[in-house]
């Protein structure tokens, strides 16, 4: 067993002419709730799908619960749960059906499934319509769907790229609660947000993506000690945000020229 | 405060809303895979431009030949086709799927008349009503060659035809606009579409035998077509050229009040799009009740506990999503209902049959091979219904063997349960061949099947194209999938065809079989070898088809 979750080495993605990610080395101790930040098109997204099996690193390489990800593809995934970016659900499928057929496909036998998936689509407040088909469900109950066939087989990582767009207030309470108990058992969650909010109170440790590159990484309180000293301790975590994927310059779109509107 | 800019006028809206049209049409194609449907419209329109020219050449000679022969009344036929053409074409194109829903227009600042105005306008855009304008305009020139005084009457009557029309076809459409906004209904209405165009196979043999009888029937019906919109225009043009001043009065007035009856029901269905309709059918949140487990849940799995619980689980996914799509589950009619009718057509010893029908030791094989050809075609694109779901494959820690066992055992299945089907209706109607010919045929599909299904997979992982559930409109397989697939098929079937017919040249009715068996057996083991290649093969290509699949 090893302390480290996750641990990527000059990962790198290229498409074409543009470095989707450039050399990323992350480190994620285990049972970690970890958030991971970035501007639209930074790479998150990218390298989620790469620590997670949907797509090939051009080089570098990506080592889960101490196993290289290229070499022990399968024993790594039976380990960790996703939510994809698109959710990668079956929408033919009612929510029962999709949650058997996860839970099936991770090699659990019939009546575990059953009763973890009944348990799922009640706490996930999804059980009502049961025949209610996925392509029917809205976007937040999809949502909800794809975080309860992440966690159906007790993944030791889970990865989660936006798992609050579109889910209710309510849910999202639920789920947060669910969440913190999980990583409390030593699960490690790798989440992305756009919310900065829901990643400050969440997220024990953070790293930021930015145009590829990893531009910071540890726990909030490193990252505020590192950006205003000892002032630091009241910058919230956009303000550090802000900071660090600004410093470019242009970064914030100059209210000054949409003054017909203001 | 922002400025707040001045509405522009219906005439610019309607423009803006014809250059909407045209740029959805123009940038749709500049994606890549669309360039064959570029080379597609190009070719549709000097069709169709061949199509509208004719047809305003038979449309202008009609009216002329009509009204200078003397047979007025039959103007009445050019009316019928124009009004049915115009109002059944846009039905039966309406599930093909709309680029542009009309309704979008109500998040900008209209007031009801404009968005009448506008909805009027884009009825007119459709090529049915371009079209039907072009014939109009044609009879309007062919009438007024052969009788110029009939000129005014001409315009009043097909100005008035055009209303109602425009109308009316507003009023059917806005209504599939409605119905079809619903996954369950629209489809209902792509089976129904699918049942039409079997049932319209039997037109011709259920003619042949009752054509004769149900004429009277058919006689006595046609007066009570002279109340509807294109006889009344018929009547009326026949009126103005015979000077039987009240029959084009008669005519006006009847398709005047048919214009205002549809603009009443248009006007009121514009009126409750305008108010705000709600067509979403997103399960809406209702409170939590625990289901019980239910018995059935816990036993379905029982049937399938020889295979792996993978295995078992894709297999199990695949049948719902068969089920499902109800597209595909009516397309599995088809093949039966052909083999029916050529069955009842071309051989044996059926009544209807031809005077010298094909021996049952040739047609059985050839219907057996028709059989293969048509069901096995979804096999070269298997993951096209599985959309985004492609990435629960990718993250679940399951080899692609698995998946394919899956999917190839469901599609075996349902093959065996069509053959079954085939065969008991081909015995049924000609009986079955000798002996060694069934037991032949049947080693050669085996051989077929198997070799096609390793093929089959590669093709799926190769050429994915994304198909969606309940809709016809760009639901294309890939080029190549499609390629692939006819190569494989030709060249299982050239090699079988020989064999098939071994026996009859050597003289050994059993040789034919005995091949077959060994090449059935090859081909499984063939099949069976090709899978953890395959499973390699995918972990290859994820990125292109997950890209593929997840668009």
């Amino acid at each position: 067993m090893t302390d480290s979750a996750i641990v990527t080495q000059r990962l790198t993605r290229r498409f074409g002419n543009l470095m989707a990610v450039d050399g990323v080395d992350l480190t994620v101790a285990a049972g970690q709730f970890f958030g991971f930040l970035g501007p639209n098109g930074a790479g998150k997204s990218t390298t989620i799908k790469m620590l997670t099996g949907l797509l090939a690193p051009t080089s570098g390489r990506a080592e889960l619960l101490g196993l290289d990800f290229a070499t022990h593809a399968v024993e790594v995934k039976r380990q960790i749960g996703v939510v994809p970016e698109g959710m990668g659900l079956f929408e033919r499928l009612t929510g029962a059906e999709y949650l058997q057929f996860v839970g099936r496909m991770y090699g659990l036998d019939r009546p575990t499934t059953q009763r973890r998936s009944d348990e799922l689509l009640d706490f996930m407040q999804l059980s009502d319509r049961p025949k209610t088909l996925i392509a029917d469900y809205s976007h937040g109950m999809q949502k909800k769907l794809a975080l309860a066939a992440a966690v159906i087989h007790g993944p030791r990582i889970l990865f989660l790229d936006e798992p609050f767009e579109g889910v209710d207030a309510l849910a999202a309470g639920a789920l947060k609660a669910l969440l913190g108990r999980m990583t409390e058992r030593g699960v490690t969650i790798f989440l992305t947000s756009h919310v900065l909010e829901i990643v400050e109170r969440l997220c024990s440790h953070v790293a930021i993506i930015h145009k590829g590159r990893l531009v910071a990484q540890g726990s909030l309180e490193e990252l505020r000690a590192g950006i205003a000293g000892e002032e630091g301790s009241k910058t919230t975590l956009e303000q550090i945000f802000l900071s660090i994927v600004g410093q470019d310059g242009g970064q914030r779109p100059q209210l000054e020229e949409l003054s017909w509107l203001t | 405060m922002a400025d707040v800019a001045q509405l522009p006028g219906v005439l610019e809206q309607i423009r803006l809303v014809a250059g909407l049209r045209w740029r959805i049409l123009r940038n749709g194609l500049r994606r890549k895979n669309n360039q064959w449907d570029l080379i597609g419209i190009i070719v549709a329109s000097v069709f169709a431009s061949f199509f509208v020219i004719g047809l305003c050449f038979a449309f202008s000679f009609g009216a002329y030949t009509f009204l200078s022969g003397g047979h007025e009344t039959w103007m009445a036929f050019l009316f019928w086709g124009i009004f049915i053409f115009w109002q059944l074409v846009p039905v039966f194109t309406a599930g093909f799927g709309a680029s542009f829903e009309f309704r979008n227009m109500l998040r900008f600042p209209l007031s009801l008349p404009a968005f009448y105005a506008i909805g009027l306008a884009y009825g007119l855009a459709d090529f049915p009503a371009v079209a039907s304008i072009c014939w109009l305009t044609a009879m309007i020139i062919g009438a007024t060659v052969a009788n110029p005084t009939l000129l005014p009457a001409m315009l009043l009557i097909c100005g008035l035809f055009l209303l109602m029309n425009v109308t009316l076809g507003r009023m059917i459409g806005s209504w599939l606009e409605r119905v079809l906004a619903r996954r369950r209904s629209r489809e209902i209405f792509f089976a129904l579409f699918i049942l039409f165009a079997v049932s319209v196979q039997f037109l011709n043999p259920i003619l042949q035998r009752y054509g004769r009888s149900t004429l009277p029937w058919v006689k006595h019906l046609l007066p009570y077509l002279s109340v509807f919109p294109p006889s009344l225009a018929g009547q009326a043009i026949a009126g103005a050229a015979q000077n039987h001043f009240s029959d084009l009065l008669i005519g006006v007035a009847g398709i005047s009040a048919y214009a205002l009856l549809f603009s009443v029901f248009l006007w009121m269905r514009f009126a409750t799009q305008y108010r705000g309709e709600e067509l979403s059918e997103t399960a809406a949140p209702a409170r939590t009740t625990l289901r019980p487990v239910s018995r059935s849940d816990q036993q379905s799995g029982d049937a399938l506990r020889l295979l792996t619980p993978q295995v078992a689980a894709v297999l199990r996914k695949e049948f719902r999503y068969l089920t499902r799509n109800s597209f595909a589950f009516f397309l599995l009619i088809m093949p039966p209902v052909f083999v029916l009718l050529f069955t009842t057509q071309f051989a044996g010893r059926h009544p209807t049959a031809t005077r010298h029908p094909v021996s049952t030791e040739f047609f059985f094989p050839g219907m057996m091979a028709y059989l293969i050809l048509i069901l096995m075609a979804p096999a070269y694109n298997c993951f096209a219904y599985d959309g985004k779901g492609i990435q629960t494959f990718f993250t679940c820690p399951v080899s692609f063997r698995e998946l394919f066992l899956g999917k190839n055992l469901l599609q075996a299945s349902m093959l065996v349960f069509e053959l079954t089907l085939s065969m008991l209706a081909f015995s049924y109607l000609v009986g079955l061949p000798s002996l060694p010919l069934l037991v032949a045929t049947l080693a050669a599909v085996v051989f077929n099947v198997a070799g096609q299904f390793a093929i089959a997979n590669w093709s799926s992982l190769s050429f994915p194209r994304k198909l969606n559930f309940g809709q016809m409109r760009g639901q294309r397989q890939s080029g190549m999938a499609a390629v692939v697939s006819f190569g494989a098929q030709l060249l299982a079937w050239g090699i079988s065809a020989p064999i098939l017919f071994m026996g009859r040249w050597t003289g050994d009715k059993w040789l034919p079989a005995e091949v077959f068996a060994f090449l059935a057996a090859a081909a499984i083991a063939g099949y069976i070898s090709s899978l953890d290649p395959l499973a390699a093969l995918a972990e290859k290509k994820k990125e292109t088809i997950i890209e593929a699949l997840s668009r």
